[in-house]
């Protein structure tokens, strides 16, 4: 049957046409087409690639600057206190500088003013014996009939002396 | 890496379903109306005027409209057809070439002394050009631009212009991705290459991927222009058998010229028992035989599955008129609904069937080159994996691969 017995003309026509069609195929259009698609792969394989490693990266820089900050956070803290801390010895030592100066004031004055007190006491009592030698003096001078009067005189007169001392 | 292996699945599946609709809906528009065309048009009212029915013209008219000629029908007219260039070499020497307007309807046509004509049924050569001289007959060289042959020309012109804007893109922007009409044609070639090509010949693939997607795209450009039904379609070319021949040389050419030293081995001295070889060498023989059966089963099984896909849509409606001259109007209207529903069906069926015969054509020449492929460094398992890969890579339903003879037959000789 003719359906079966294969026709020269088609079978010659179809091997020129088809190794044409190769041919053509061969060099113009698979080895561009195949690349592209590969290259387009590999692209895309290296940007999924570069996306996975920058999330990565990322990753670690926000883990590392969380790290820093919350280090900065316990320094901070740590600095706050230590000021804290240094504010009140800091006080603490002026207050007791000034204590200190104070209590060296009042000791000066006080070891001062006993002195003065003692020069005057010393100097009144000069004064007070010379005053004294003055009147005993004057009541010896004026009235050295009664010596007993004027005994009596001169204790009485040393007695207020010392009492208002 | 998830969104490499996803996409083209998807993309794929979306770009064929409407590659599929869009066939649907020319064929349904067009197939009732020009199935019955032409010669089948003239005969069949002949014989329904006549009363009497001779079923030999019904199979005539089958084998005329699945068989070649030297002019393409036209639809709505029964005379006219697109001539085309006939060109023959004389038995008595020299090139002859002329319009097939000359020799149609039983013309004659001479020139130099000699005289063509198309041989009349009944004829050794019938529906070939024949020349007379001196009264002899004799049959010339004959390679005419026939319908199939300006088919063939089409096809491959559409698969050059697929390929080639494809490739223009890529050659404009490598690293981009075509759309649209390029995208389709990209993944109609990636679903062969990352599906069928690259698991199974794996480092290999870049040497015959050339060869194997083109035939993948040159069968399925034919099938589906065989399933037009007008110019410029309608050729039924993988279903002629000096087609689906010439491809199936080429894979057979391709192996064996690839075929590795351990390939050669297997074919003459495998891997059997000792008395399996000798003295009585039973396995090379076999072997040997399986090395042409493999061609063979590729030429016949594309070259039946489609010829029967077309015979059937002619018989269905070749239904009509018979029905109508055995049983009267009433019958032949009942019978235009039915035999209409059918045949719609049928090429929506082939639409599916010419898809999966070009990928099934490619699997197998895949394999086969695969096969011969094989170093023996990786031993039995594989040629397990081989043969193993490409099966669940696909998406479209295998039907019609359990029952596919030629496929068991494959294996079994692969799998001994």
């Amino acid at each position: 049957m003719e359906l079966f017995t294969p026709d020269f003309g088609l079978v010659f026509w179809m091997f020129v046409s088809f190794i044409i069609l190769f041919l053509i195929l061969w060099k113009w259009g698979w080895p561009v087409i195949l690349k592209g698609v590969e290259s387009r792969a590999d692209l895309i394989d290296k940007g999924v690639e570069y996306a996975q490693q920058a999330k990565e990266q990322l990753d670690t820089a926000r883990q590392q600057a969380d790290k820093q900050i919350a280090e900065a956070r316990q320094r901070q803290a740590e600095i706050l206190r230590e000021a804290d801390k240094m504010k009140t010895q800091i006080i603490e030592e002026a207050r007791e500088a000034a204590r200190k100066e104070a209590r060296k004031v009042m000791d000066a004055a006080t070891i001062s003013i006993q002195q003065e007190r003692k020069e005057a006491q010393s100097q009144f009592r000069d004064e007070v014996s010379a005053f004294a030698l003055e009147i005993a003096g004057k009541v010896v001078r004026n009235e050295m009939q009664d010596q007993k009067a004027q005994a009596r005189l001169v204790d009485s007169l040393l007695d207020q002396m010392e009492n208002q001392n | 890496m998830y969104i490499l292996t996803s996409r083209p699945h998807t993309t794929m599946r979306k770009a064929f379903s409407i590659f599929l609709f869009i066939f649907a809906t020319i064929l349904a528009s067009t197939d009732v109306k020009a199935s019955a065309d032409t010669a089948l048009n003239d005969a069949l009212t002949d014989s329904l005027e006549e009363k009497s029915f001779d079923f030999s013209t019904i199979k005539d008219l089958i084998f005329d409209h699945l068989g070649d000629g030297y002019g393409w029908e036209v639809p709505f007219n029964h005379h006219k057809r697109i001539p085309l260039p006939v060109i023959l070499y004389s038995s008595e020497g020299g090139f002859h070439c002329f319009s097939s307007a000359r020799i149609e309807h039983g013309h004659e046509y001479t020139e130099d002394g000699i005289t063509f004509k198309i041989a009349p049924k009944g004829h050794p050569h019938q529906g070939k050009v024949i020349e007379v001289i001196d009264g002899k007959e004799y049959k010339p060289w004959d390679i005419s631009i026939t319908k199939n042959v300006l088919a063939v020309f089409i096809s491959s012109l559409l698969v050059l212009w697929m390929v080639l804007s494809v490739a223009s893109w890529y050659r404009r922007q490598p690293l981009k991705a075509p759309r649209k009409t390029r995208g389709a044609i990209e993944e109609l070639i990636m679903f062969i290459y990352d599906g069928v090509i690259k698991p199974t010949l794996g480092a290999n693939s870049m040497r015959f991927a050339p060869y194997l997607i083109t035939v993948f795209l040159f069968i399925l450009v034919m099938n589906l222009m065989g399933l037009i039904v007008i110019f410029p379609g309608g050729a039924n070319l993988t279903g002629n058998i000096a087609v689906t021949l010439v491809l199936a040389i080429f894979t057979f050419l391709i192996t064996n010229i690839f075929g590795t030293k351990h390939y050669w081995k297997e074919i003459f001295w495998p891997d059997v028992p000792m008395w399996l070889k000798f003295p009585l060498p039973i396995m090379p023989i076999i072997e040997f035989f399986g090395v042409f059966t493999k061609p063979a089963a590729l030429t016949v099984r594309l070259f039946a599955n489609m010829m029967g896909g077309h015979m059937i849509v002619i018989v269905l409606t070749l239904l009509i008129f018979i029905a109508a001259a055995l049983g009267g109007t009433l019958l032949g209207g009942a019978t235009v609904v039915i035999s209409i529903l059918f045949s719609v069906f049928m090429l929506l069926l082939d639409v599916l069937v010419s898809f999966i015969q070009a990928y099934v054509f490619t699997m197998l020449s895949t394999l086969f080159i695969a096969l011969a492929q094989d170093n023996g460094h990786h031993g039995k398992k594989h040629e397990e994996d081989v043969i193993m890969t490409p099966l669940p890579d696909t998406s479209i339903p295998m039907g019609n691969h359990i029952d596919d003879p030629a496929i068991a037959a494959g294996e079994i000789f692969e799998n001994k």
